[in-house]
């Protein structure tokens, strides 16, 4: 323990406890950090409506129209289905002509954010296999045509 | 007190070395240190996220913006609020809270910008949509749904 140590010589510094500090700081840093990044399903909006647009003019049987009223019931073209049933007839629709073809979106102001998240997401799955995103029109019921997404 | 050591048969564990444990540990400890990213929003409004499958990760954390749309906490109003950075707020804020965050971004995370929209499951549409609105205006184009994964 007491060691006569030479003439000037420089004395050691302890650092067996560094180690202990560094440990603390690490659990520290452990503790608070979020590695779990966010999730979420990506979508692009379109670019806000300009004073001279253009209206594309799309044929009417390209165009399948999927409404969400308050309650959370989904129609396609006026028939009442449920997600599954979409999911399948967006991916035979979408098949034909993926990159024409409009899903054109209404929701009431009253539905649910859940009900519209998970039709998003079925028609996200829907197009996964053709290996494009959705061309997603939406219809905003006060404030007019919303309008494509790309 | 060698020749001692030398002459006792020493049956003791061999001591390790630990001199090099605080090299190690602190070259972890760095690499979470700079990892980390440290939340700095306190969250004011409460809410449940969705869930989906087709859920994909945010990359980029240093672009992505946040958006929380809950009840407040506080409950000062019975409906639906919006939260950007500390503060409830309004979707006329929006534009102006897009603006400021962009300026403080990289011009590569201007580039890639996108708005994580942390809605509670029952935020009825009218609210979101105004929302969405408020971001095409700004030019906040990519959007994402935050939500958690369902397998």
């Amino acid at each position: 323990m007491f060691r006569h140590r030479r003439r000037g010589e420089i004395p050691s510094l302890n650092t067996s406890s560094t180690a202990d500090i560094s440990f603390m700081l690490l659990i520290f840093f452990l503790v608070t950090s979020s590695m779990d990044a966010g999730k979420g399903l990506k979508r692009q909006l379109p670019p806000p409506p300009q004073d001279q647009e253009q209206v594309a003019d799309i044929l009417d049987s390209d165009i399948m129209t999927v409404c969400l009223d308050a309650e959370g019931n989904m129609t396609l073209d006026g028939r009442t289905v449920t997600l599954d049933q979409l999911q399948k007839e967006v991916r035979q629709f979408a098949a034909v002509n993926p990159k024409h073809r409009v899903v054109a979106l209404k929701t009431d102001p009253q539905t649910k954010y859940d009900a519209y998240f998970q039709l998003q997401d079925a028609l996200v799955a829907a197009y996964r296999p053709l290996k494009c995103s959705p061309r997603i029109s939406e219809v905003v019921e006060e404030q007019g045509k919303k309008g494509g997404q790309p | 007190m060698m020749r001692r050591r030398f002459r006792r048969p020493d049956h003791s564990v061999p001591e390790l070395n630990m001199a090099s444990l605080p090299d190690l540990i602190f070259t972890v400890l760095f690499f979470f240190m700079i990892v980390t990213h440290m939340r700095d929003v306190e969250k004011r409004v409460t809410y449940q996220l969705p869930a989906g499958t087709e859920v994909e990760k945010q990359q980029h954390k240093s672009a992505v913006v946040h958006i929380y749309v809950g009840k407040p906490m506080d409950g000062s109003t019975d409906g639906y609020c919006i939260q950007l950075n500390n503060q409830l707020a309004t979707v006329s804020d929006i534009k102006r809270f897009i603006e400021s965050e962009r300026r403080q971004m990289s011009a590569e995370d201007q580039e890639r910008l996108t708005v994580s929209i942390e809605a509670d499951r029952d935020v009825p549409m009218g609210l979101i949509n105004e929302v969405k609105q408020a971001l095409r205006k700004s030019y906040a184009l990519n959007v994402s749904y935050s939500a958690t994964e369902r397998r």
